[in-house]
């Protein structure tokens, strides 16, 4: 998946209607909750097969942050 | 653990909920008053409309009523039931069991066992392994298992982790045993380093009330209500569930025990007429399916969206409400129950298209109903003689 399609998917798996960008710190999200941490969960072993654990996603400060969890399966 | 049965048939199935409905989109107080929130919220995780008991009925009300329904509906014999099974995490009385109460309520015969298991949202499935065991053994031929929950009745309304998922419901489930071979599969697994994941720590012998000296400090602490990170108000007495361990638990664990009891039942997901998950929400229904290979059309959330999470009658809400009068052939599903514990019980079952589906009824108070009121008064007077 090419990461402006990330970008756009993130998007709508937050349910958010402002533009993600990489440099964006979640925690600024208002939809950054914990449904939003599921959704994105789900999100990842569904598209990329990655299981990506609760303690990895808490680490998780920046969208870029999110993007390398995804390895090879975000490319530019 | 697997197991499987050859000599096990469900012959029916009947479901009961409170007539109390809450429509999520009447609580937008909790929401800033923001439809836009309520709708992601609609769209996420599923939240729409919940059934809660109202007034004083118990777990064990909605269940009786469905066992009622079942044993009038099948024009069952009831001497001929061998055993009840009364599955339940919000017993009546703190002894004896509340399936003697069942027992007396049904009229059931005095050689009728009855046996209460402790189990929350993986009960129905639980209970479904037990009465199967039994049947299977040959110490009973037929047997009349409930379930039954009313999560709600403490719930905090401000609580928006957990307030919108639960609903309440009661189910009585017939089984039998089948001369001729009808399998079923079970895989068990438990993962009780997770036991305080989903929990209610207070009530229970560990964090009792001290009820020789009610005006004491212990209890004061206790009762005072706690401030939460999420910004409610709760107890040590309302459920307690941290989220996000429970999803990563069951994206995880629950598509693992699915894949295993498939390839021990050796089915494919082509061979499956629909996966029957844990109403847990919308968002789990959908992680699972899909983690578990299946296409989500395969995987329905009908009755979270239409009664709530009712713990462990959700999945015979989902089958009652979407197979009532439309078996048209014999079915196959893949169920999987998962929650408190923590544990996971999934089963493969094969479904007669004889079966009798009450559909998803509501609850009626009986003419004999006793309110709590009524119910003290009437200790009080025994005891004074």
């Amino acid at each position: 998946m090419k990461k402006e399609e990330f970008l756009v998917e993130l998007e709508d798996v937050l349910q958010r209607e402002e533009a993600c960008n990489e440099s964006d710190l979640l925690d600024e999200y208002e939809e950054w909750d914990s449904l939003s941490k599921m959704a994105v969960m789900a999100f990842f072993d569904k598209n990329f097969g990655v299981k990506i654990t609760l303690q990895k996603l808490e680490e998780v400060k920046t969208v870029s942050d999110l993007i390398s969890l995804a390895g090879d399966n975000i490319d530019d | 653990m697997i197991s499987q049965f050859k000599h096990v048939k469900i012959k029916g199935i009947s479901v009961v909920v409170p007539q109390k409905e809450i429509n999520i989109y009447d609580e937008a107080e909790y929401y800033d008053n923001s439809i836009k929130k309520i709708d992601r919220m609609r769209k996420m995780v599923g939240f729409y409309k919940r059934r809660v008991v109202e007034d004083d009925t118990t777990a064990s009300d909605l269940a009786i009523q469905a066992a009622k329904q079942l044993i009038q509906d099948m024009n069952i014999d009831i001497n001929s039931i061998d055993s009840l099974v009364y599955v339940n995490q919000r017993p009546d009385f703190k002894q004896p069991a509340t399936s003697f109460y069942i027992h007396n309520k049904l009229g059931l015969s005095s050689k009728c066992s009855v046996l209460d298991i402790h189990h929350g949202c993986p009960g129905w499935m639980y209970g479904l392994w037990t009465a199967s065991s039994m049947i299977e053994s040959k110490s009973c031929k037929r047997i009349l298992l409930l379930v039954g929950d009313t999560t709600s009745a403490d719930m905090d309304l401000s609580n928006r982790i957990s307030a919108p998922v639960f609903g309440d419901g009661g189910c009585a489930t017939l089984l039998e045993f089948n001369e001729s071979e009808w399998n079923s599969y079970f895989d068990i697994s438990t993962f009780s380093d997770g036991f305080e994941a989903i929990m209610t720590p207070a009530g229970g012998t560990r964090l009792p009330l001290n009820i020789k000296n009610i005006d004491n400090d212990f209890n004061k602490k206790l009762l005072k209500p706690i401030k939460t990170k999420a910004g409610h108000e709760t107890t040590l007495f309302s459920g307690y569930m941290d989220g996000l361990a429970v999803f990563d638990f069951t994206i995880n664990k629950v598509p693992e025990s699915i894949k295993k009891l498939m390839e021990f039942a050796k089915v494919t997901e082509q061979d499956i007429d629909k996966l029957m998950l844990h109403q847990a929400n919308k968002q789990i229904v959908q992680a699972v399916g899909q983690s578990a290979g299946f296409s989500l059309d395969k995987v329905p959330y009908d009755a979270f969206e239409n009664y709530g999470n009712n713990t462990m009658c959700s999945i015979p809400t989902n089958l009652t409400y979407l197979y009532t009068n439309k078996m048209d052939s014999k079915k196959k599903f893949i169920c999987s129950g998962f929650g408190n514990g923590l544990a996971v019980v999934s089963g493969y079952l094969e479904i007669d298209k004889n079966i009798y589906l009450s559909g998803v009824k509501n609850y009626k108070k009986p003419a004999d109903y006793v309110s709590k009121e009524e119910y003290l008064e009437y200790w009080i007077k025994k005891l004074e003689g």
